[in-house]
């Protein structure tokens, strides 16, 4: 009986062990995280989102883009991100801080989008982007090429995305 | 059928029944969404979107079949070890029954709304608390039959059920809350997402796994394992690293160096119980003609290849947790591959080895065909090797004909899960009409 | 699978019975119990494993703490980048910003006795540094003078010096020399550009432990007017 306890009981420990250490660790500590300016007296970032983007987001994750696109820039010594043009600075958690569900991604198969808004230069090109057979199901345009309500707040959406700012974590160079 | 299985029978059969279904079905999602990523794709319908076919797969495979088989295979096995006898059976099957219909729900409802942001945890927020309620009903059994055992013996097997089975239900409540109902702030999300997957693969998935080895490399054998001793360390040491290997899937990411750093560690550390569970297991399986005798048992044969691949995935993911190889692996399909590796080529390989063995012993029968077991092996096997064959072969950059060698693999899963599936709903249905007319199997 | 396996698979002796081909499960748990319980009493004989285990949960510990220790800039919760400049991760705010106002405060605590708080020396034993052609141009060269001080004969705004000058930045951080820095080379009518911490951390570095200089030393390193 005394080993069923100690099995229990020390199975549940070395479970919550990592979770206390790593998640409310991290909770600790940017948990209060919020907006902030680069420097003092400039604006807060990361901005306000567009009220379409944040309906577009709902597209996102509806449609699994997640599954092949991810929403990071990793530093300059950690991988070719930077170097491939992603993105002018690492991403930090501040860029995140006003996200509701985080679309960090794990695994591309199309490039990265952190900094697509800045990318892409206009609606049009957005737009082709999404055209793209790879990005057929569930977009739809109608005869004539045009989007439909969903497939334009998803362009909002992702023209939003843009990491293109000085951050106190991480300054553009 | 010895007096252990009999009243296991009802819910065990529903149980593994809807395992094998939830196999099937989570193969042929992930055959669809490999389709998918041929040049042709499949068309533009909503529902066939690429990551809904994926979360659907997943969701499918780990908590229906992985799940349900291992509700049915852990009960089994600690019931055999503790000589412990079910009485209330029923709340096994409504457990299940339950855990089947949230998980059908979740299931439409991934392919019909869409998946969350989170591999694992991309359920209406609604189905969390039920599946949470059905895994206590179903998954805990094994914790009952070892506090219960009327011997105070021990065996490492037991350990490494029960923990699974605690592990779970924690990981799953805590993961629900932090990510679903109150979610933390920004990145703390996905800290606590990656705690959660890697808490059900190595500690849920992978510690039943290595339970089925610990009982089947030494029965089938029939000799203790290789420095038996150390094979408490080993647990211990697994169940306390496994969770803080997470964040190593965070490298490079916008979390604090310190958590990446603590994930570096951990995936480095875990080496120590691999080593030893190696030298339990391996160790034994290595003297005096083991091997051969274990391709000679059908049980033994998958479950040596499941521990080996478990084993070396683990080993690669330490190798892979160094920050400059990260650099370039990390976003590639290496980590599609080293999943693959040990969920499938590791964990689900120790669950048909134990499958083997559990299932005529339940239903008093024995497996019908041959020539289907024959085929499960062969197609599962070269199926396992071609997905993570072309998942590693794509690191660099993905090709379409890998891609065609991906989709071939997932048809040829397909096709072994299809022999498995059949057979075992033979074995299950068909053996209680003689209960005592085959020899059962081991 | 082979006939023979095939044979054998169906075949397997019923469970119970430690048959030649598998142990029954309580003969198994009994061994393995056996085993367990005769360790944990002093074994006879002597048995390297155990002792092989110690060692390498050592090294592993000893491993795990050291790199924690360096890959995790002080569990600082706005370190995201291995190789961004530690200073920047150390010093209140991420971002820098060189601060007059904060330079005057150090400035009056650590130079003043000396230069004064008029920035205009003591005839013949502190040289000037207000419009002086040393504190504008290269920082390097303010920097270098805070960092490890200076003596010897020199020559400022026509008057000569033969003065010793410590290492005054010795025992301050970098964010601090730099606002002290800023400070003197935008006071007393000296319009030079604000010194950012980061300049500060690269010469600290490249000087390593070096002594004093001598003014003709800096003069070769960093001509005046420049
Ligand atoms: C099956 C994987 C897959 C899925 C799912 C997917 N994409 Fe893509 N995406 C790609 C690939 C591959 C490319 C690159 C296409 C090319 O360059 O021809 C791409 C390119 C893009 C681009 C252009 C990026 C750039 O830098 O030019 C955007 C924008 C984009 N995808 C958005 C989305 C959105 C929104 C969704 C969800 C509806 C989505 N993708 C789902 C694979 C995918
Ligand atoms: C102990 C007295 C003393 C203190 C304190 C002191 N200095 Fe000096 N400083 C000197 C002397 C003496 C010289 C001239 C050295 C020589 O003759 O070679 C000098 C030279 C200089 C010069 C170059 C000559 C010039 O006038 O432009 C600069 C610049 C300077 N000091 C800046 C500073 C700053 C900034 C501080 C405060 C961080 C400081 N000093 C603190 C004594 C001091």
């Amino acid at each position: 009986m005394k080993n069923f306890r100690y099995l229990v009981l020390g199975a549940l420990v070395a479970t919550a062990l990592p979770f206390t250490g790593l998640v409310v660790g991290s909770q600790a500590q940017l948990g209060s995280l919020g907006r902030a300016p680069a420097e003092e007296g400039g604006p807060l970032m990361p901005p306000l989102e567009p009220g379409q983007a944040v309906q577009g987001r709902e597209v996102y994750l509806s449609l699994g883009c997640v599954s092949c696109h991810t929403q990071q820039v990793r530093p300059a010594g950690q991988g070719r991100d930077i170097a491939a043009g992603l993105g002018g600075r690492p991403s930090v958690a501040r860029d995140y801080v006003l996200q509701p569900v985080v679309l960090l991604g794990d695994r591309r198969i199309g490039p990265d989008l952190a900094n697509y808004g800045s990318r892409a230069k206009s609606e049009s090109d957005v737009l082709a982007a999404l055209r793209k057979p790879v990005h057929a199901p569930g977009l739809r345009f109608d005869a004539d090429g045009k989007p439909d309500a969903r497939v334009t707040a998803l362009a909002a959406y992702l023209r939003s995305l843009r990491q293109d700012y000085s951050s106190p974590e991480a300054p553009l160079k | 059928m010895s007096r252990i299985d009999a009243p296991l029978r009802v819910p065990f059969t529903l149980l593994f029944g809807s395992a094998a279904l939830w196999l099937t079905l989570a193969s042929v999602f992930s055959l669809l969404a490999k389709v998918q990523l041929l040049p042709s794709g499949l068309g533009a319908c909503e529902w066939f979107a690429h990551g809904r076919l994926e979360a659907a797969a997943r969701n499918a495979f780990v908590y229906g079949w992985a799940g349900n088989a291992l509700f049915a295979l852990n009960l089994w096995l600690l019931s055999q070890l503790g000589r412990f006898e079910i009485r209330n059976g029923w709340m096994a099957a409504i457990g299940g029954l339950f855990w089947n219909l949230a998980l059908t729900w979740c299931t439409v409802s991934v392919i019909v709304h869409g998946p969350g942001a989170y591999a694992l945890l991309d359920f209406p927020a609604g189905a969390g608390p039920v599946l949470a309620v059905s895994f206590a009903l179903a998954g805990l059994w094994p914790v009952v039959a070892y506090a219960k055992r009327p011997t105070g013996h021990n065996f490492a097997a037991q350990w490494f059920v029960v923990g699974a089975s605690v592990a779970f239900l924690l990981a799953f409540v805590l993961a629900q809350v932090t990510v679903v109902w109150a979610p933390a702030s920004g990145v703390v999300q996905a800290v606590a997402h990656s705690w959660y997957v890697r808490s059900v693969e190595l500690l849920w998935l992978g510690g039943s796994a290595l339970g089925f080895g610990y009982y089947f490399v030494s029965k089938v054998l029939a000799r203790p394992l290789h420095a038996y001793y150390l094979a408490s360390v080993a647990f211990w040491t697994y169940f306390l690293f496994a969770g803080w290997t997470a964040p190593a899937a965070l490298i490079g990411s916008p979390v604090p160096l310190w958590v990446q750093s603590a994930g570096v560690v951990g995936c480095v550390m875990m080496l120590v119980p691999v080593l030893l569970i190696g030298l339990n297991l391996l160790g034994a399986l290595s003297k005096e003609g083991g091997w051969s005798r274990a391709w000679n048992s059908t049980s033994l044969r998958f479950i040596s290849l499941g521990l080996t691949s478990i084993l070396a995935s683990i080993v690669l993911a330490a190798w892979s947790s160094d920050r400059a190889v990260n650099a370039a692996l990390r976003f590639t399909s290496f980590s599609e591959g080293q999943g693959v590796l040990l969920l499938y080529a590791g964990v689900t390989m120790c669950v048909f080895g134990a499958s083997y063995a559990a299932l005529p012993r339940v239903s008093g029968g024995r497996w019908p065909s041959a020539a289907a077991i024959h085929t499960h092996f062969w197609a599962s096997l070269l199926g396992a090797v071609g997905t993570v064959v072309s998942a590693f072969a794509q690191v660099g950059g993905r090709s379409p004909d890998w891609a065609f060698v991906a989709a071939g693999s997932s048809a040829l899963l397909l096709l072994g899960h299809l022999a498995f599936a059949s057979n075992a709903f033979a074995t299950l249905i068909g053996g209680g009409e003689s209960p005592q007319s085959h020899p059962a199997h081991d | 699978m082979n006939d023979r396996n095939r044979h054998s698979d169906r075949n397997r002796p019923r469970q119970g019975g430690p048959g030649p081909e598998g142990f029954s499960d309580g003969r198994l748990v009994e061994v393995h119990s056996h085993i367990a319980r005769d360790k944990q009493e002093p074994a006879q004989g002597f048995s390297m494993t155990p002792i092989f285990v110690v060692f390498l949960f050592c090294a592993f510990g000893f491993w795990a703490g050291l790199y924690l220790t360096r890959n995790s800039r002080g569990f600082s919760a706005s370190a995201f980048d291995l190789d961004a400049p530690v200073a920047s991760a150390s010093v209140g705010p991420a971002v820098f910003e060189p601060d007059a106002a904060k330079g005057e405060k150090l400035y009056l605590a650590n130079c003043a006795a000396c230069h004064q708080p008029t920035g205009m020396g003591l005839p013949g034993a502190f040289p000037p540094l207000a419009n002086s052609p040393w504190v504008a141009g290269d920082e390097k060269r303010i920097i270098k003078i805070i960092l490890v001080g200076m003596a010897g004969e020199v020559e400022i705004a026509g008057a000569k010096y033969n003065g010793n000058m410590p290492n005054v930045g010795a025992a301050l951080k970098d964010a601090q020399i730099a606002h002290i820095a800023t400070y003197v080379r935008s006071a007393w009518g000296n319009a030079a550009e604000p010194v950012m911490d980061v300049s500060v951390a690269e010469v600290r570095k490249a000087l390593g432990s070096r002594g004093q200089y001598s003014p003709k030393e800096i003069l070769e390193a960093h001509p005046l007017g420049k």
